[in-house]
């Protein structure tokens, strides 16, 4: 699918918040992930736009920018970040009720891809 | 006959019949009984009291699989272990907006605040995700078939009366949203 448009607020800070070397040693806090919104028939674009705008603080255009993508494009990369950032956006946007999911950015700086979060047997579990 | 919300020196108001004001809270009630999660006995309290669920499951029923989603697109093992550690918090975000939103049914006229509108707007989005699974709304065209529905009179059966149901809190949640987005508009 499409490429990241939008870097989010937080894009830069990815060195700090990873807390060192924690049990997460496979995830480097610098590798990027993004925060994918998926587009559903439910959501009414204004209140997309509305999320975006009231909790990411984007403007108008941006929020109505990416709004649209997710809506034309079935997909938007919304914000990315170190993994425990994208993963907090993520809880709030479901707390929305937006479809997001995470994902390591592809192509990002230093593309190891150890999988964290488990040996990865890579079975998705729902067709 | 419900009044859109609107936007104005009050801030957010908006106005319900009873019979609207019932409803509303039937179908919020009924999303809230869907989010409450199970009291399990022997549950190790330290992890019960930061909200950590060892015992949580992928939800199998598809409306609450859509209020809390997978976070791993084809994951389902590192999903889980997100769920572990933050699907009893989601749930209690989504109850507390509910509840707050059920609480303003109590008057026939509804003034909100900022906050109110989002648990609002959070409550009714919500409920429309149930109803939309109950209706079986895939995709657009989907949608476009239940918009369709908008005659009360049409209301023969169970279908038909969830669509105009939806419909209405498509209407409503339409209207509030771009209320709040004219309050934000006027605070920039």
């Amino acid at each position: 699918m499409t490429i990241s448009v939008a870097p989010g607020p937080d894009t830069q800070e990815g060195v700090r918040t990873g807390t060192a070397e924690s049990t997460d040693s496979l995830t480097a806090p610098d590798i990027p992930w993004n925060l994918v919104i998926w587009n559903d028939p439910v959501n009414l674009m204004s209140y997309v736009s509305y999320v975006f705008q009231s909790y990411f603080g984007y403007s108008e255009t941006k929020a109505n920018k990416l709004m649209m993508e997710v809506h034309k494009k079935g997909r938007s990369i919304v914000a990315s970040g170190s993994k425990e950032q994208v993963e907090r956006h993520a809880v709030a946007m479901h707390g929305f009720g937006l479809w997001a999911t995470v994902e390591k950015a592809s192509g990002g700086p230093g593309g190891k891809s150890g999988k964290s979060g488990g040996p990865g047997q890579g079975k998705g579990k729902r067709g | 006959m419900a009044k859109a919300f609107k936007y104005g020196l009050k801030g957010i108001t908006g106005f319900l019949e009873p019979a609207e004001r019932d409803l509303l809270r039937s179908l919020i009630n009924d999303v809230i009984s869907m989010l409450q999660p199970e009291d399990r006995t022997g549950q190790d309290p330290l992890a019960a009291l930061i909200g950590l669920d060892m015992d949580v499951a992928e939800p199998t029923d598809r409306a609450v699989k859509r209020l809390l989603p997978n976070v791993v697109k084809n994951d389902g093992e590192a999903s889980l272990e997100f769920r572990q550690l933050t699907e009893r918090s989601l749930r209690e975000t989504k109850i507390g907006a509910l509840r707050a939103a059920a609480l303003d049914l109590d008057k026939d006229e509804i003034v909100l605040t900022a906050d109110g509108a989002k648990h609002w707007s959070m409550a009714l989005n919500d409920v429309r995700l149930v109803l939309a699974e109950r209706l079986d709304i895939r995709d657009e065209a989907d949608a476009e078939h239940v918009h369709r529905m908008q005659d009360w009179s049409q209301a023969e059966d169970v279908e038909s009366y969830l669509a105009l149901v939806y419909n209405f809190t498509t209407w409503l949640q339409e209207s509030l949203v771009q209320a709040m987005l004219q309050s934000m508009e006027s605070r920039r």
